[in-house]
């Protein structure tokens, strides 16, 4: 019964994603012309303005570490937490003291 | 000059460099860990008084304003408005206190520097979710928290509920971060920017079906990590068997910042001009009935003492749930802004007051090794200041009159019963059955002494001061409640209901 009812909602979530990304309803696929500069302006402002304002030749690493860096500081972040817990939760456990 | 950058940069200093510190022998990462998150809440104050008195803070990362040569944002921002302010404050307070417990509470365990550097990440992770104004910075800083917060309640891993429930609580938890990731993609997808401001801009000209879709995995990612009652399971696994401070920051921060106030902002702030919001509300306020008759008649029926808490917990996440639902519903009604303003009062109120009965709870664990309310019957007796902590605390949870709960549940009362009295009866039943658990537990402890708990004493000093910090919190706040929520709580409210402002002032350039 809970298993039947967890297939039905992931059916019904799939078909609202579908739905979603259908070119008719909402998310549009393989933009350009005057699709590319109503939906993807901010894209376009980093390919126009990134050599200037940044002064790197890759785009991505300008955005990366200059438009949004204080992301990459966050992902810096979870790889130092993962690396953290994984070492504190494999480190030998604790011995009784009167063994 | 602002202080905000700092709320960032100490926590992620004390982190990083822990490691480092933690080379010295003896007690050097336990003071550097309470410097740290001392440094931390004086900021965290002075934010709080920035905001209060010059309103919400724009900081943008990397430029003097956000927009470069644009007219729409393209760099992250930080949007800091009066709830974030106060989420900030108490995250701050909080965590500064957990850490000055851990001291005692923690020396028995081994590898304390990986403790000392998650709880860090762990406060740093709230930080970054109350202070962010950007959706998919929001994403970062909802994994930092999360991953710390499943190592750590995995922390003690010769238990076996410890590694049990952190199994249980990654599981799920990343499928939930992953609905919230899915949503990002398909907003930007659909608007094409990150920041929250403007996107809510963007919907409000043009509200679709993508938009609908993305608020419903967010709702679902975000009910998850407030614990509200279909996916309540793992909290009730993981404050148990994590160490009792980690379960205070559990169970007093982290399913409120990852919870209510998540939801809070991204409904509030996001997508008010794309929804209907009187629909959102009741899909929140359904959850909310299910989730305090669900969490505090769990409670009842505990027979282990951090348990009761953690369904306790999930019991007052309904509360607060009902509170949010009809200051959506009620939109722009005084109805509506006594039960947000109810909602973030007791937002605070529970954190303070459920830090402390973890506390407590640890302190019972600590001294007498069990946390079987069947065995711990007479604890009043030899620990005389603990039982008057759980006394306080407990009398504050269920909302006795010279205390702070009180206020706050009046609020959440008073509006609900004024938006329509079934959810007012309801709310009154999830009170009903809170307190006769807690009555139950307090006559354990006022009950006849067992022979174990005859060679029990009150813990130490450091021990000791947090507790007796936060029962001096709920007195004082207690004795100032419609001072409080006059002053700090309504124009919260008002400041998350004007999302013009929020705009305005995101893009009127910090």
């Amino acid at each position: 019964m809970k298993r039947a009812l967890a297939f039905l909602s992931l059916v019904v979530i799939f078909a609202a994603l579908l739905m979603a990304l259908s070119p008719e309803y909402g998310i549009k696929f393989g933009l350009g012309g005057e699709d590319w500069k109503k939906y993807r302006y901010t894209d376009d402002y980093y390919i126009k303005h990134g050599v200037e304002e940044v002064g790197g030749m890759n785009i991505v690493t300008d955005i990366v570490f200059d438009y949004r860096g204080y992301d990459t500081l966050g992902e810096a972040t979870v790889l130092f937490t993962a690396i953290a817990g994984a070492v504190a939760l494999l480190r030998p456990w604790r011995r009784e003291k009167h063994e | 000059m602002t202080w905000l950058p700092f709320i960032i940069i100490i926590p992620l200093f004390g982190a990083f460099s822990m490691p480092i510190v933690s080379l010295l022998k003896g007690k050097a990462k336990e003071i550097w860990a309470t410097i740290i998150s001392l440094a931390t809440l004086i900021v965290g104050i002075e934010v709080f008084r920035e905001v209060w008195t010059g309103g919400t803070i724009v900081y943008a990362l990397g430029s003097e304003t956000p927009f470069g040569k644009a007219n729409f944002p393209i760099r992250i921002v930080w949007e800091v408005d009066k709830f974030g302010a106060i989420m900030v404050l108490i995250i701050t307070f909080v965590s500064f206190l957990a850490i000055l417990y851990s001291i005692e509470y923690m020396k028995h365990d081994t590898g304390l520097e990986k403790y000392y550097t998650l709880i860090l990440i762990l406060e740093l992770g709230m930080l970054g979710i109350a202070i962010t104004g950007d959706i998919f910075n929001f994403y970062v800083f909802l994994e930092i928290m999360s991953i710390a917060s499943y190592a750590l309640v995995a922390f003690r891993n010769d238990t076996w509920e410890g590694i049990e429930a952190g199994i249980k609580y990654m599981f799920v938890g990343s499928l939930a971060s992953s609905f919230v990731l899915l949503g990002i993609a398909l907003l930007y997808g659909q608007y094409g920017t990150l920041t929250i401001g403007y996107l809510a801009l963007k919907m409000s000209q043009n509200p679709t079906i993508v938009a609908k879709v993305a608020l419903a995995l967010f709702l679902g990612g975000l009910l998850f990590k407030s614990g509200a009652a279909p996916v309540h399971m793992w909290l009730a696994d993981a404050h148990p068997a994590a160490p009792s401070s980690i379960s205070a920051m559990l169970s007093g921060l982290v399913i409120k910042i990852g919870g209510i106030y998540a939801i809070a902002r991204v409904v509030f702030s996001m997508f008010l001009p794309a929804v209907n919001l009187a629909t959102v509300g009741w899909i929140v306020i359904i959850f909310a009935c299910i989730t305090l008759i669900v969490g505090n008649a769990m409670a009842v029926v505990q027979e282990d003492m951090k348990r009761l808490l953690a369904y306790s917990s999930v019991g007052q996440i309904g509360y607060i749930l009902l509170g949010l639902g009809i200051g959506m519903v009620a939109y722009g009604s005084r109805v509506g802004e006594i039960a947000l303003a109810g909602a973030i009062y007791h937002t605070v109120n529970h954190a303070i007051m459920k830090a402390l009965l973890f506390l407590v709870a640890g302190a019972v664990l600590h001294e007498l090794g069990t946390r079987n309310l069947n065995e711990l019957s007479g604890l009043a007796r030899t620990m005389p200041k603990t039982t008057f902590a759980f006394l306080i605390g407990a009398a504050a949870i269920v909302g006795m009159p010279p205390l702070n709960g009180f206020a706050s549940k009046w609020l959440i009362y008073e509006s609900s019963a004024l938006f329509n009295p079934i959810i007012g009866a309801i709310a009154i039943i999830g009170t009903a059955f809170c307190t006769a658990a807690y009555i139950r537990v307090l006559f354990t402890f006022f009950g006849r002494p067992s022979e174990k708990v005859m060679k029990a004493k009150d813990p130490g000093i450091a021990m000791l001061l947090p507790m007796m910090i936060l029962v001096i919190a709920i007195i004082g706040m207690g004795l100032f409640p419609w001072q409080i929520s006059d002053k700090f709580m309504i124009p919260a409210a008002r400041t998350l209901w004007d999302i013009a402002n929020y705009v305005a002032s995101l893009m009127g350039g910090g």
